[in-house]
């Protein structure tokens, strides 16, 4: 088994505390005693892991999970408060759009710069500089200066020297969400060939989608902590259900607050046919639908009620003043909305109803409520919805005067 | 060592050099200018109002005896300057790529030196021209020693630049302490008119042995480093060692302080 290119061994940092002089003296005079400072805020706690040559690794997690940081110790921009980082490769990395960019001077300057940064020496870039400049395909903006530049263009110039450069390890974050359609994917093209011939990727993506594409390992950063890291699949598959079950929590909490607050919300949905759990509609079956709302104020609310397939699109939505009708008064704070769909022409499916309370203007939505419902039954129909039709011999003008 | 032939190197001296000069409307011309408009200031300020003179043993010119201390006077003292802020400007570039940082200063001195020798050069010549005595192999033989002067300048630079991430002040400190050097340092006047107990507190200053060489070298043939000369030429590599060791120490922390 080959060496690890990368070996990273239970890295914490901490950012010392220097808003203030005296705390800036104090962190200075222990640098210079040659203590690391060992206080201040902690991004990044006890992270290990490997990265062996010709691998793909993707770092995963939400901003400021400490993802960037990691990134900078590895490429030795900071240096870690305590473990150690090993890396034995030449890096390249595309930290930020432009590092290293001077915006008062032309692209090709900052060609020169950049790959001289990376350490190219000036014959080697030379040689390559046709290519790069292919690569960036700006054409004539390359004696502009930068400042002139978009943000796509600058991202050109920046992979472009880079692909220049010929790393063995390429660090990216979250550059390539930055230009145009083609030009992403003319970067990944080349990102998949410099995987091929062997070398080494390190990204850092919020695209779930690029980061299985590119990357065969994952690690997912949590609060500055590892808290999962293995085959891409399983980690990306985890981070996305953590954000989900957090998105649902969240909604809960925002629905007590609003209840705590007074504002207009769901107090029960209830859906028929009911067997047991589930709602299953059989062709041809009525839709019901019974929604009390709560009002802090005593005035009527609005009800909106829809139906939606399972992935989301709408298929017919209504609000209650739309058609002029008036909810049933249960008590000073609650109204009693019944809706009752007929025979609804839904093709066989899964589809969610979908109940509303919004205020008694009908402007604001307050709070939502969703029920799951089942449409039994087989058709080769395609679509949502059956539409009333009949096969004929009629041409299609004459449509009109049939009826 | 191996850290100092970093490509980057040349990149920033040539950015340098072209920031600051090349791409004014007037360019090059103010390397020359505007050390030339100073220097006809102290002149005429000291030759006319406080009639300052050039030592009898000498047969030239108060502007040539001071053009000639002046130059390398000037660079130094441009080069510590400028030097000492190149990280705080550098932030943003140094917060997202890994590169010696000490090449930022370093470069800055090296530009800097660069552009006044230019000037200095021309000076030279134009005093030849007008009538100064110039001893031209002692300017050659001079060379060395301006080296040296940079070395210095590198040294005090590279210590600067990391003293100012930590501590802010010294960017506006260090301006009034390298004006109060250059008073100290005999440009304007000739050490030999100094009291006695003065002369030998300035005797100290090794600008003073700088301005001296120079001096001795350019306008009469004359070269001899002495003792002195050796000392300081151990102290300033020692000074630039302890200075490289002192800025690599906190350079890893920049960042976390920028």
């Amino acid at each position: 088994m080959n060496a690890p290119l990368i070996r990273v061994d239970g890295v914490s940092k901490f950012y010392p505390r220097v808003h203030r002089a005296g705390e800036r003296m104090r962190a200075f005079m222990a640098l210079l005693a040659g203590r690391e400072p060992q206080d201040g805020a902690e991004v990044l706690h006890d992270v290990s892991f490997e990265i062996r040559p010709g691998e793909s690794f993707g770092i995963i997690g939400e901003n400021g999970a400490g993802k960037s940081t990691l990134l900078k110790i590895l490429t030795g921009v900071i240096s870690p408060s305590r473990g150690s980082v090993e890396v034995n490769a030449r890096i390249a990395a595309l930290l930020e759009l432009g590092a290293g960019f001077q915006p008062e001077f032309s692209g090709l300057d900052n060609v020169r710069m950049k790959a001289s940064l990376l350490g190219m020496s000036p014959r080697r870039l030379e040689r390559k500089l046709d290519d790069i400049l292919a690569f960036a395909d700006i054409g004539d903006y390359i004696h502009e200066p930068v400042k002139h530049y978009s943000s796509g263009m600058v991202v050109r110039l920046g992979f472009a020297v880079v692909t220049a450069s010929d790393p063995e390890l390429l660090i990216t974050d979250e550059v390539l969400a930055v230009g145009d359609e083609s030009f992403q994917k003319k970067c990944i093209r080349w990102i998949e060939a410099f995987l091929e011939r062997g070398n080494t990727l390190l990204m850092v993506s919020h695209s779930m989608y690029q980061v299985q594409k590119l990357c065969r390992r994952a690690l997912w950063l949590q609060d500055g902590r590892a808290q999962l890291q293995g085959d891409v699949f399983e980690v990306t598959q985890s981070y996305l259900a953590w954000h989900e079950s957090r998105g649902a929590q969240e909604k809960r909490q925002r629905a007590t607050a609003r209840g705590e607050s007074g504002l207009y919300r769901i107090e029960s949905m209830d859906v028929a046919p009911r067997s047991g759990d589930e709602v299953r509609l059989a062709s041809g079956e009525d839709l019901g639908l019974e929604l009390v709302l709560h009002s802090p104020d005593g005035r009527a609310p609005v009800a909106l009620v829809g139906i939606v397939r399972a992935d989301g699109t709408p298929v017919y939505g209504v609000a209650s003043d739309q058609d002029g009708a008036r909810p049933e008064r249960v008590d000073e704070h609650h109204y009693r909305f019944r809706v009752r769909f007929r025979a609804p022409p839904l093709l066989p499916g899964l589809y969610s109803l979908r109940g509303h309370a919004m205020d008694p203007e009908g402007l604001r939505l307050f709070d939502t409520a969703e029920q799951r419902f089942l449409v039994r039954g087989e058709s080769r129909e395609l679509g949502m919805v059956r539409l009333e039709h009949e096969w004929t011999d009629e041409g299609p003008g004459d449509a009109e005067s049939s009826r | 060592m191996k850290r100092l032939a970093h490509p980057i190197f040349w990149q920033l001296v040539s950015r340098s050099i072209r920031k600051d000069y090349l791409e004014n409307l007037t360019g090059f011309a103010w390397l020359i200018l505007q050390p030339l408009m100073l220097l006809s200031v102290y002149a005429f300020v000291f030759s006319t109002i406080f009639k300052a003179r050039v030592p009898d043993s000498l047969d030239v010119g108060f502007v040539a005896y001071l053009a000639v201390a002046f130059w390398p006077w000037t660079a130094f003292s441009e080069a510590v300057l400028k030097a000492g802020g190149t990280v705080r400007a550098n932030a943003a570039l140094i917060g997202k790529v890994a590169f010696p940082s000490e090449l930022l200063p370093l470069s800055m001195v090296v530009a800097t030196f660069l552009m006044n020798m230019a000037g200095y050069a021309a000076v030279l010549v134009v005093l030849s021209l007008t009538g100064t005595d110039i001893h031209w192999l002692g300017v050659v033989a001079m060379l060395p020693v301006l080296v040296l002067l940079a070395v210095l300048a590198g040294a005090i630079g590279l210590v600067m630049s990391a003293l100012q991430v930590f501590v802010r002040d010294v960017a506006q400190i260090l301006p009034p302490l390298m004006t109060f050097w250059f008073f100290t340092t005999p440009i304007l006047y000739s050490p030999t008119y100094l009291p006695d107990r003065l002369a030998e507190v300035i005797a100290w200053n090794p600008m003073a042995w700088f301005v001296g060489f120079v001096r001795a070298a350019a306008l009469q043939g004359e070269l001899h480093p002495g003792l002195a000369g050796i000392a300081i030429a151990v102290s300033a590599l020692l000074l630039f060692w302890l200075g490289l060791r002192f800025f690599r120490r906190l350079s890893g922390h920049f960042e976390d302080f920028l």
